[in-house]
């Protein structure tokens, strides 16, 4: 447990529940659902070596579904006072009255039995603006070091979620989440170097090595000079891997496969549940309890969401299963991942690189979107810091890429794994969906041409 | 109060640089004004934030409806209503900016609130001590405007709305393959009240409606399967924009082209000359131009994230660089008809403009804010903002965002057919797929939803996994002709995603159907 004596930012367990049961006093449909996301989210954001903005919001968003037998309807709104939710709950009603059915409408889950999580951290719910400005300062301070220019962002989140049906269904969770992310680019534009990292934890982001490693970087990246584009045996460093990854938590799905639109269809009908598809050394797995990388222990319908092996050596293990078809394929309902581990082993970043003859080393990627949805692959770029390896050892910097990779395929041609780490795996910086992976070494990662960007 | 610019007026104070146009002022007198407790709750928190130290700030009460109807097939699968409503203070201490918002607006929560904003503004002065000069605004003390409408889409029953979708459902799902279908109507209104320091208070209120219809056809075995998604943009509009889609008659066409997709020819990779169509084209220009013709990206202001530009710095490129050929002309515009980014003021109480961005195939200016104009008036001569602040809501805080930016089309009223008959082997793109492009704007790789191959001037077979990969600066000069006024239209997003935190901004662009030569074309499969 992470709590301790200060206030929590969003609702409390109790002041939660009230909100619930004075919604569902009101309500008169057959069904009612009650979902309260309540919280802070704070940021501090630095360029061209200064603070440029820095902020906090505070807010409570409160979802009222209504069902009639099978017709339903939701209303959100942060208006919290009696005449407000009132006429909340009277709206939501009324468009479920004329909404058409829903024929897989399933009735609201009861009490459920939940694994609870606390993933609140007080050293990032009482992360002060000062604070944060002093961390942001530390990159700044890199920076005008070497005479180059910092630009970061550190983003908090804090709060409480809470979902209660009139099936007298009650869940609540509350969580913390900070991201901390740094780049530092040269006066002439030449270079520029990122690091970052990401957590529930304030006290595991480490912002003087953020800044030690942005400044490495931008400095190692000067002088870069062209490679051919064509596919490479590439180091994936943390971030870098965990990007990609993020694109698969959504694949996870039995619906998609079973109806023929994934990569996970099989030929004929059904799925691939069973099948080796990825290299043996590839187990994911997604678990709401994962320190420092917690998440809600259930979903917006209040289905427990607990541990789950989505990959185990290769071998595609499970899918997960909406209420509605789970009960028409006559398995249990399973929700999708909530966070994405991937295992590895004890390597670091240079163990991987020593492995290498002739290969890439890329640091991140940047505006990664879907091709083909048929073999799970994107397209982007790769940014602030790519390498070309040879004979063991980083030869020299080397210019951008566009990528063009079946992530199928990648995960089916890893050759190594390192130590996996939390890492800041969303393109904007922003805290989002926990995500711990490895290095990955790599062969065949199709760079596709070259970018000038810098 | 009439606070209304003429023309004349306000070019003189806009400054005199050949290529600034005047604003297309939006005073409107039928539009909605400031409510009573809202106007008080925006001057207390004017006065609790000046007590509090800044020297400038500006404060919003916006309040978001959005409503959204979903189907899939023939069921429904979402209908909601949603309301955000708060307020957000911008203070100026020092030089150094800061923001907060609450969902509470009781007075002493309010009050509390711009205090907040004042405290963290001049926490980061201590830490970071800079200076900020913000341009000169007019003011504009009772300012009103609203989206132009026929038709409030909040009137319009969900039954109407689902009533519709189910008939588009069920045309596309006659044509044999096609297995799944998806469709949906988002309507939007936002209405934001702007009160700043220097006396300003615009109250105004946007409508957006967003459709969209998603066809997907899968092969007898399971073995593939193909999407369509239909090419109707978002626009600042009422429901009118709705009916005049038409979408029971058109969808017949986009589920037919989803199943004739699975036994398209493959893409043959290699130079192909492209016309490329509006609904295609428009998505090509906002990432191409409109994004790396921001001020503060080519600054490095986003550089941790949306990254810099390849149009920078401004010394060197500003009326130098040649971003295309003389028939290219690019504007800047928060006036559009039908626009999602048109507005009467920006968020910083800015009047609504028009300026040229790319003049005759020359890059003349960037998108600027009020605390941007400065950074380059030596430049541009031009002292004040050219109005391009916005807030995605209530909890954001406001920086520079995207206008409407749109290519003008050919003086001469080429149609689609004159412009595919001016290609020899080409292939026709319609509708926007897959997209991406580095972060300072030069190498890009674009999809869409359908391809034709173009043999001797004539549309042939449909081909399939198309994309094209090119730099921007060789792409645009790569323009060999454009379609005329009446190929003009409109592409649109309602998301486009900027800032950090990020941030939403609802942006249009418009431009004709044009053709470039000998563009790099990969296969995707």
């Amino acid at each position: 447990m992470q709590s301790n004596t200060s206030k929590r930012h969003g609702l409390s367990s109790d002041e939660s529940r009230r909100l619930c049961d004075k919604i569902l006093g009101m309500a008169r449909a057959d069904h009612t659902r009650v979902n309260v996301n309540s919280g802070i989210s704070g940021f501090t954001r630095t360029a061209i070596n200064r603070i440029t903005t820095a902020g906090e919001t505070n807010n409570v968003n409160v979802q009222i579904t209504s069902v009639f037998g099978k017709r339903v309807a939701s209303v959100n709104t942060n208006r919290l006072d009696d005449a407000s939710l009132e006429r909340a709950v009277r709206d939501a009603e009324s468009l479920a009255r004329i909404a058409p059915e829903n024929p897989e409408y399933l009735p609201e889950l009861g009490e459920q039995k939940y694994r609870e999580v606390d993933g609140y951290y007080a050293s990032t719910g009482d992360l002060t603006t000062e604070a944060r400005a002093r961390a942001a300062a530390l990159g700044i301070k890199a920076a005008e070091s070497a005479k180059f220019i910092a630009s970061g962002f550190i983003d908090v989140s804090a709060g409480s979620e809470a979902v209660a049906t009139s099936n007298r269904l009650f869940a609540y969770s509350s969580g913390t989440g900070v991201a901390s992310t740094l780049t530092i680019r040269t006066p002439d534009g030449l270079s520029s170097g990122w690091a970052g990292d990401e957590g529930s934890d304030w006290n595991t982001i480490e912002s003087d090595r953020i800044a030690a490693d942005a400044l490495r970087k931008c400095r190692e990246w000067r002088g870069k000079t062209a490679l051919d584009p064509g596919k490479y045996e590439v180091v994936l460093e943390p971030a870098a891997a965990g990007m990609l990854m993020l694109r698969m938590l959504g694949t996870f799905d039995a619906r998609q496969a079973d109806e023929g639109r994934s990569f996970f269809s099989k030929r004929g009908g059904g799925n691939r549940v069973g099948e080796k598809l990825f290299d043996e050394r590839v187990t994911i797995i997604s678990d709401p309890a994962e320190k420092n990388a917690e998440t809600s222990h259930f979903t917006g319908a209040g289905m427990p969401v607990q541990r789950e092996a989505w990959v185990e050596k290769g071998v595609l293990k499970s899918l997960a299963y909406s209420r509605f078809w789970a009960m028409k394929q006559g398995v249990a309902a399973k929700p999708g991942p909530s966070n994405f581990i991937m295992s590895g082993g004890d390597a670091s970043v240079e163990d991987l690189i020593k492995s290498v003859k002739r290969g890439v080393l890329i640091t991140r990627f940047w505006y990664i979107r879907p091709l083909n949805p048929r073999i799970i692959s994107f397209t982007g770029l790769t940014r602030d810091g790519t390498f070309l390896i040879e004979n063991g050892k980083v030869a020299r910097p080397v210019t951008n890429f566009r990528f063009n990779q079946s992530l199928t395929e990648l995960l089916a041609n890893v050759e190594m794994l390192g130590r996996p780490v939390r890492v800041s795996a969303d393109e904007s910086s922003s805290t989002g969906t926990p995500v711990i992976v490895p290095p990955i070494k790599v062969k065949d990662f199709e760079l596709a041409s070259v970018s000038d960007a810098i | 109060m009439n606070n209304k610019l003429d023309r004349r007026e306000f070019v003189k104070l806009a400054g005199t640089a050949p290529f600034t146009a005047a604003a297309a002022f939006q005073q409107q007198a039928t539009a909605p004004g400031p409510d009573a407790s809202e106007r008080d709750l925006v001057l207390l928190a004017l006065d609790a934030v000046r007590s509090a130290g800044a020297t400038y700030a500006d404060v919003r009460i916006q309040r978001g409806n959005t409503e959204t109807v979903a189907t899939r097939e023939r069921q429904i699968t979402n209908v909601s209503r949603n309301e955000t409503y708060g307020i957000g203070i911008r203070a100026l201490v020092g030089g150094s900016w800061g923001f907060a918002a609450t969902r509470d607006l009781a007075r002493d929560a309010v009050a509390a609130t711009a205090k907040q904003a004042a405290a963290i503004a001049a926490g980061n002065d201590k830490v970071n001590p800079v200076k900020t000069a913000l341009a000169p605004v007019r003011r504009v003390p009772d300012g009103r405007w609203i989206t132009p409408h026929e038709i409030d889409p909040f009137t319009i029953p969900i039954e109407q709305k689902a009533e519709l979708l189910f008939k588009t459902n069920e045309e596309a799902l006659r044509v044999k393959g096609v297995r799944f279908v998806t469709s949906g109507i988002n309507s939007v209104r936002d209405s934001r009240l702007l009160g700043t320091t220097e006396g300003s208070m615009i109250q105004q209120t946007f409508l957006r409606m967003s459709p969209n219809v998603n066809v997907t056809a899968v092969s007898g075995d399971n073995s593939d399967f193909q999407t369509r998604s239909a090419a109707m943009p978002p626009r600042g509009a009422g429901w009118e924009y709705i009916i005049s889609l038409q979408l029971n008659e058109n969808v017949l066409r986009w589920a037919e082209e989803a199943a004739a997709k699975l036994t398209a020819a493959p893409a043959q990779p290699g130079q192909w000359d492209l016309v490329l169509h509006p609904s295609h084209l428009w998505l090509t220009i906002h990432e191409s131009i409109g994004h790396p013709t921001e001020l503060d990206r080519a600054m490095g202001y986003e550089a941790n994230f949306a990254g810099t530009s390849f149009l920078s710095p401004p010394e060197r490129v500003l009326n130098k660089f040649k971003y295309g050929p003389p028939m290219m002309n690019i504007i800047g515009n928060r006036t559009e008809p039908g626009g999602c980014s048109t507005c009467g003021w920006d968020d910083e109480g800015v009047p609504a403009q028009s300026w040229s961005i790319v003049d005759k195939g020359i890059f003349v200016n960037y998108q600027t804010t009020r605390e941007m104009a400065s950074w380059i008036s030596n430049l541009t001569k031009i002292r004040e903002s050219l109005g391009t602040s916005y807030g995605q809501n209530w909890g954001s805080i406001p920086f520079p965002r995207m206008p409407n930016v749109s290519l003008q089309p050919n003086p001469q009223d080429l149609s689609e057919e004159d412009v595919i008959a001016a290609t020899k082997r080409g292939i026709y793109i319609e509708g926007d797929g897959s997209f991406s492009i580095d972060q300072q704007r030069y190498n890009f790789q674009f999809g869409g939803q359908v391809f034709w191959e173009i043999n001797n001037g004539k549309r042939t077979r449909m081909l399939r996994d198309v994309a094209y990969q090119a730099r921007t600066p060789n792409f645009w000069n790569s323009l060999a002709l454009l379609g005329g006024k009446s190929t003009y239209k409109l592409g649109a997003a309602l998301n486009d995603g900027k800032g950090q935190p990020q941030q939403s901004n609802a942006v249009s662009h418009g431009c004709p159907i044009a053709l470039f030569r000998n563009v790099n074309i990969i296969n995707t499969a």
